[in-house]
């Protein structure tokens, strides 16, 4: 309708919390997912595994959590536990997402379990210990070793899932411009995996410290590297998609591309300093770790910064 | 078959908010918050200095074809009745909102769980809700299915509010709509409305 009042608003539903949400979400699957393909493929690694399962589900559960605080109803959410949502809901994201949750927790808990069965300090812990000596549990364990790989990729496959859903589900929204485009699946499932590549080399240089790992430190780096710069491509097209776009498209530009926040903290310190650190560091090599230290701090900070400029930004052009 | 829609007639719209006032009671709405009613006229100044122009504009659900607020909805509480209005079934709605942030017409709304206590006190034994849902409004269908019509229709002094079947070819409402007088709001959004308005022709000149 061509009517000559418009009203131009964003949302005050889903804010921070979201941000939380599909945050910790997609670092914790594509962290998950790079430990598990990392052990199957590059060289077993104990440690890595363990924090990767480990953070996945602790990530997943409080941006769950998140999102199960802020439900109305929160006893309804049965019906979206349930697995055959699948065939009930197909076509809503939030049913695949939270079924690729559930699964990806389930299969990295148990991608884990012999490893966590060989963990002298999991074993001392007074609950964990007994569990881990239950002869169902060893049973377990016994087979997901025999089927390692099948169990790791049913693992990496339900990752995925969870990294690209946190894109598709604001995709689903047409009304605003900056979400309903396929440039958004695309930019979190990058930057999920950039946060979990940035999130694994602090781990490993502040934690782990093994000095054996370094081909897998040198290698995360460069797959960071390329995945920032992917990341600022995707940026670039977005910058031109939104300020050559529809009403609701030029006031999200205007929100994002005004705001200090965004230019200086998400794409500065967020994007281009930890670019530029670790280009520095691929090619040449640094002589300490902080600065790739530094750099994986502020790709963990500007992901949060992505996903909560997003959910302030998007903009509803309403006529009336 | 029947294909419910309803016309809105800008011109003919008074801001008397009587249909506001009959949906709420109708439908027990949180009247206690402005922001959560099921249908919302907005009242706006538009011009300036002596040419001033005053504008009401009803919104409500827009009962789409194509609704994107029953496709993101993933516990399958939203629904769409066979003569096409989309209902949301409270016991199976967990209120995750994502229907609000689908709807381009601002249509759904979040009851809480003390809206519902309130709502008790407030609307007493006669109050029909019993848990937190995402609201929105039903085209009256408890009405339409008695062959009444919606209560904002059936109050609107100015007949501003007109409801019809799209699949009867003589009916007023679907003539408005096929001679493109009536028209669909963002239809380029592709979510197929079928609450559809006849422009503001004194304020368009």
């Amino acid at each position: 309708m061509d009517v000559n009042t418009m009203t131009y608003a964003s949302q005050d539903l889903w804010t921070w919390w979201l941000a939380v949400y599909l945050y910790t979400g997609g670092l914790g699957a594509a962290t998950l997912s790079v430990t598990f393909l990392t052990d199957m493929y590059l060289k077993p690694h104990r440690n890595l595994v363990l924090w990767g399962a480990g953070a996945g589900v602790v990530l997943l559960s409080l941006g769950s959590m998140m999102l199960f605080g802020h439900l109305l109803h929160h006893l309804a959410a049965i019906h979206v536990l349930n697995p055959l949502v699948f065939i009930l809901k197909p076509d809503a994201w939030i049913a695949w997402g939270t079924q690729f949750i559930i699964w990806m927790m389930v299969w990295g808990v148990l991608y884990a379990l012999p490893y966590a069965r060989e963990t002298p300090l999991l074993r001392r812990l007074p609950l964990v210990g007994k569990v881990l000596d239950w002869g169902l549990v060893v049973k377990i364990s016994g087979a997901v070793q025999r089927f390692r790989k099948f169990v790791g990729w049913l693992a990496v496959v339900n990752g995925v899932g969870v990294a690209v859903y946190t894109g598709l589900l604001l995709q689903s929204f047409p009304a605003v411009a900056l979400w309903a485009n396929p440039g958004v699946p695309l930019l979190f499932t990058v930057s999920a995996f950039s946060t979990a590549l940035a999130f694994l080399l602090l781990i490993m240089y502040t934690v782990i410290k093994d000095a054996a790992d370094e081909k897998i430190r040198v290698l995360y780096e460069r797959i960071d590297l390329v995945l920032i710069s992917a990341e600022l491509v995707i940026l670039f097209s977005f910058f031109f998609y939104l300020k050559r776009g529809s009403e609701s498209a030029m006031r999200s530009w205007e929100l994002l591309f005004t705001d200090f926040g965004w230019l200086i903290g998400f794409i500065g310190f967020g994007l281009i300093v930890p670019f530029f650190l670790e280009l520095k560091g691929v090619v040449k090599g640094w002589t300490s770790h902080v600065p790739i230290i530094t750099a994986s701090v502020l790709v963990l900070m500007g992901g949060y910064l992505l996903r909560h400029y997003f959910m302030y930004a998007g903009v509803y052009a309403y006529p009336w | 078959m029947t294909h419910y829609a309803m016309v809105i007639d800008l011109n003919t719209c008074v801001g008397c908010n009587a249909c506001m006032a009959a949906c709420a009671l109708e439908n027990q709405s949180p009247v206690w918050d402005e922001h959560k009613w099921r249908t919302y006229v907005h009242d706006k100044e538009i011009g300036v200095g002596s040419d001033v122009h005053r504008r009401f504009f009803p919104r409500l659900c827009n009962h789409c074809d194509n609704p994107p607020c029953m496709s993101v909805c993933p516990t399958g509480a939203t629904y769409k009745k066979a003569n096409g209005i989309v209902m949301v079934n409270p016991d199976w709605c967990m209120g995750c909102g994502a229907c609000a942030l689908a709807c381009p017409y601002h249509a759904r709304i979040p009851i809480t769980y003390g809206d519902v206590a309130q709502g008790r006190e407030f609307y007493g034994s006669d109050y029909r809700r019993s848990s937190p849902s995402m609201d929105k409004c039903s085209f009256c269908d408890h009405r339409v299915e008695k062959g009444l019509k919606p209560a904002c229709v059936e109050t609107c002094v100015g007949s501003s509010r007109q409801f019809g079947n799209l699949d009867d070819p003589n009916d007023p409402v679907t003539r408005m709509v096929a001679s493109g007088v009536a028209r669909p709001l963002m239809p380029h959004i592709g979510t197929r409305p079928n609450v559809f308005y006849i422009d503001d022709l004194k304020w368009r000149g």
